[in-house]
């Protein structure tokens, strides 16, 4: 329960024309400057895929109108010189900028944004997606500079991939540049705050001048991505002839994963396979020869590039289940206008206001219902701070009847108790589908969080001192015990993203990312030691790798703790011992279930009893977690 | 890379969160700096468990019952060991776990003191925990959401975590738990949540973004 409020609740202007009623419009003093790319071109009309039809209009008027709505005070469009008088007439309040390749779409990027003063956000003028998708990333206040990601299935063929942790990305992809096990699509919408637009100006610049010259390094890049989507093309239609992939089939627009040179799924065979002698059909060929001849132009991947490998703090904000597409031709405009028409907006906001890594009671006890309550609160315009006001008085109230001592008292409370934790879960799923963050508002929730848990505890004790069974010293061994918890999840986290800021990023010139990098170099290693075998004679199957160097006792710690951590992660496959493995970390919902269920069954000295052999338990299997982590580094 | 950009980045423009969330007071941060060019590789771990452990052991073998000397001398090996883990190491790959260790230690021993005392003093115990724990949080929240610290005056009065240390045993020789206790829990209670409140209107007035660090929290 993080994020909460604001307390903005005028109606919001629609630009897909349902009711007003819910999402509240950011307060921008001074609203964004956007950079629309219209230079991808259509493949089956004449013109840029943004100027193909939408219902009355065309892609890129409905995405202008989207950007308006969410606070767009300027807009400039890039496209080609042939296209400029079509693309002004459609985009008739946007500044037009002509540019003839990819380098000078990069420099009229670094000198529009060089001048301004607010926020820039460059992106491809062919997107189809929700308002709400382009609102995460635009209008919520908790990210700075972002990107949209996600989408899975959705976001092929066309979408580059980065490496995100703890919600960072450490690593992006573009067509001259590699990233080591990505975790998600870019989404080809970039948000860049204030102070870094220095450095993207000179991303651009310096991006600019590599793309108009392409090095060999990055040329190989890109042969070898077309190798990767050959590969993936091949593997899918294998799948489909032997009908092995159940969603083969479902899947055919959107075209196959992506295959990675470091899949841990790929056999030997196929990394060894020759790509390019692949047979493919003609559909396929053209696929690949679409994408490849596309990939060049994709700037906005590029840019993400040069503000990653700078050092930039770029966060991600989720597609969740929401839509996105870039069709790029009238047939993939059609099958985009009907696939959209699936989507409940209303429903994916309401069913991603809920966490997705919460405990096992929030989830199965609470959650279910909770995120109604939200909904209601937001129909009747409830801000969250209101609701987080409330919980805390809850919570307050439990206190008090837990303080009497009697057996009515502490059912009471424990009742109430239950009440206050579900109207704390209300406010940040509030807060999350009406998108009123704060950080006032997360910080009254965090706080309020804290203070209902340790009034519980001191309601507990009086009423416990008041029935002649002092507890103070169990009391105040359970507030140490949850303090120090608490303690050790944040010190945590700031040590991980602590290791994140020290991570030192290549230069642009160099495809590979720090990660990739190094598997590179093991296996060139393990390629030269393998041919050496093989004119010395050695039959391949007796070939063994010396190349490596024998690893020293810190390397074998380290493996044996990544085993460990493998092994334990096998358990993840089992949903149930994934719950069981969520509970035993005693979260929030446990906690608050645990505090009413003893206290209104039992007496106090019971609740602190299982608060702190529970909690103990929880401490030692988190730490023992947090060690084999920190050692397998 | 330029080099313009990459000044615009540099990690240390953030004040080091592991070193915010010790909450040292000015003996560790003295006794830390004099020990520090010597201390830069150690881990801060090594001497942060040196420093917690003869208490851990004294308290679970005192049974709450220590002369004043025996205690002074857990406690200033306490407050003299933890405080030169100040000038160790925050930046190896268990440096994660010694902000937690600094708050065990230090909570343990307010409580250990006050058990020392009497029976009676443990409901003050729990206040001033209660207090104490308010600005624990309060310096967490305020860096992640904030990218800041409270003000100095407050980081002055609330002593850091070694002069608390010091303070609650003055308090137990001089005889004045467990009212101290509850004066003590009052005064800085006061101070922390009117100052963090003043500090988060006037923060969510010009409400300006900054980087959010996911530290996700596992176990809340």
């Amino acid at each position: 329960m993080d994020d909460a409020t604001n307390t903005t609740t005028a109606a919001a202007t629609r630009a897909d024309g349902r009711p007003a009623a819910t999402r509240a419009p950011q307060t921008i003093t001074t609203g964004p400057f956007a950079v629309v790319l219209a230079t991808a071109p259509a493949r089956d009309a004449d013109g840029p895929a943004a100027l193909l039809p939408w219902e009355s209009g065309t892609i890129l008027e409905r995405l202008l109108e989207q950007l308006a709505s969410l606070g767009v005070t300027r807009a400039a469009v890039i496209t080609r010189p042939a296209w400029r008088r079509d693309v002004a007439a459609a985009a008739p309040g946007a500044e037009m900028l002509e540019s003839g390749d990819a380098a000078a779409d990069l420099r009229r990027i670094a000198d529009v944004a060089r001048d301004t003063t607010g926020a820039v956000v460059v992106l491809h003028g062919d997107i189809v997606t929700h308002r709400e998708a382009l609102a995460g990333l635009l209008a919520d206040p908790r990210v700075a500079t972002g990107v949209l990601g996600g989408g899975g299935a959705l976001a092929r063929p066309f979408a580059f991939r980065f490496r995100a942790r703890r919600g960072r990305i450490i690593s992006a992809a573009s067509p001259y540049h590699a990233t080591f096990r990505p975790t998600a699509p870019f989404l080809g919408a970039l948000k860049v705050a204030p102070n870094d637009v220095a450095v993207l100006c000179a991303a651009a610049d310096q991006l600019a001048g590599a793309t108009e010259v392409v090095s060999e390094e990055w040329l190989g890049e890109l042969r070898r991505k077309e190798g990767m989507w050959r590969m993936s093309l091949y593997r899918r239609a294998l799948d489909a002839e032997t009908e092995e992939d159940p969603d083969g089939a479902e899947n055919a627009a959107e075209g196959p994963e992506d295959v990675d040179d470091d899949d841990p799924n790929a056999s030997e065979e196929e990394l060894t396979l020759d790509r390019f002698a692949l047979e493919l059909s003609e559909e396929d060929e053209i696929r690949v020869r679409e994408r490849v001849a596309a990939a060049p132009d994709d700037v906005v991947s590029l840019l993400l590039v040069g503000l990653v490998r700078d050092g930039a703090h770029v966060s991600v904000s989720h597609l969740r289940k929401l839509f996105w597409a870039r069709p790029l031709s009238t047939e993939g405009v059609e099958q985009a206008s009907e696939d959209i028409l699936d989507y409940d907006e209303d429903r994916v906001l309401l069913d991603s206001a809920v966490k997705a890594r919460d405990g096992f009671f929030t989830t199965f006890f609470v959650s279910p219902y909770s995120r109604y309550i939200a909904r209601w609160a937001a129909h009747r315009g409830y801000t969250p701070n209101q609701i987080t006001t409330v919980s805390v008085l809850m919570g307050l109230v439990a206190a008090i009847l837990f303080a009497t001592g009697e057996r009515w008292g502490l059912i009471a409370g424990a009742v109430v108790l239950q009440v206050a934790f579900t109207t704390d879960c209300v406010d940040g799923q509030l807060a999350r589908y009406s998108r009123q963050f704060s950080k006032l508002g997360a910080w009254l929730d965090s706080v309020f969080d804290r203070t209902k848990e340790y009034l519980a505890f001191a309601g507990l004790a009086i009423g416990a001192s008041r029935m002649g069974d002092p507890v103070w010293t169990l009391a105040c061994c359970a507030l140490i015990l949850q303090m120090v918890r608490h303690m050790s999840d944040f010190a945590y986290g700031a040590g991980q993203q602590q290791a994140i800021g020290a991570t030192t990023h290549p230069p642009l010139t160099q495809s590979a990312d720090t990660w990739s990098a190094a598997v590179e170099v093991r296996r060139e290693a393990r390629a030269k030691a393998m041919e050496q075998a093989a004119a010395a004679g050695v039959p391949f199957e007796e070939f063994v790798d010396e190349s490596a160097p024998p690893p020293t006792p810190a390397e074998r710690v380290k493996r044996s703790m990544r085993f460990a951590l493998k092994a334990w992660h096998v358990l993840d496959r089992a949903r149930p011992l994934q719950w069981v493995k969520r509970m035993i970390t005693f979260p929030i919902g446990e906690r608050f279930a645990a505090i009413s269920i003893t206290a209104a069954l039992f007496t106090p000295r019971v609740t602190f009893i299982v608060l702190l052999a529970w909690g103990s338990f929880a401490a030692l299997y988190m730490t023992v977690g947090r060690l084999l982590r920190s050692f397998s580094r | 890379m330029s080099a313009a950009a990459t000044t615009a980045h540099a990690p240390t423009e953030r004040p080091s969160a592991l070193l915010v969330y010790r909450d040292d007071g000015a003996i560790a941060r003295a006794l830390g700096a004099a020990v520090a060019p010597r201390l830069r590789r150690v881990p801060a771990i090594l001497p942060a468990l040196a420093a917690v452990v003869p208490l851990l052991v004294a308290i679970a073998i005192s049974d709450a019952r220590a002369s004043n000397l025996a205690a002074g001398l857990v406690l200033a090996w306490l407050v003299i060991v933890g405080g030169l883990s100040h000038g160790a190491s925050h930046r190896d790959r268990m440096a994660w776990a010694v902000p937690p260790t600094v708050r065990l230690a230090e909570y343990a021993a307010l409580l250990w003191i006050a058990a020392l005392d009497d029976v009676a003093s443990q409901p003050a115990a729990f206040a001033l925990l209660c207090a104490l724990a308010f600005r624990a949080y309060d310096l967490v929240y305020r860096l992640r959401h904030q990218a800041s610290t409270p003000a100095a005056w407050v980081n002055a009065i609330s002593l850091g975590w070694e002069g608390r240390v010091i303070l609650a045993f003055l308090l137990l020789v001089a005889g004045a738990l467990p009212a101290g206790y509850f004066v003590w829990a009052a005064i800085v209670a006061a101070v922390f949540v009117g100052e963090a409140t003043v500090s988060w209107m006037a923060h969510a007035r010009g409400q300006r973004t900054v980087d959010y660090e996911d530290e996700e929290d596992e176990g809340q």
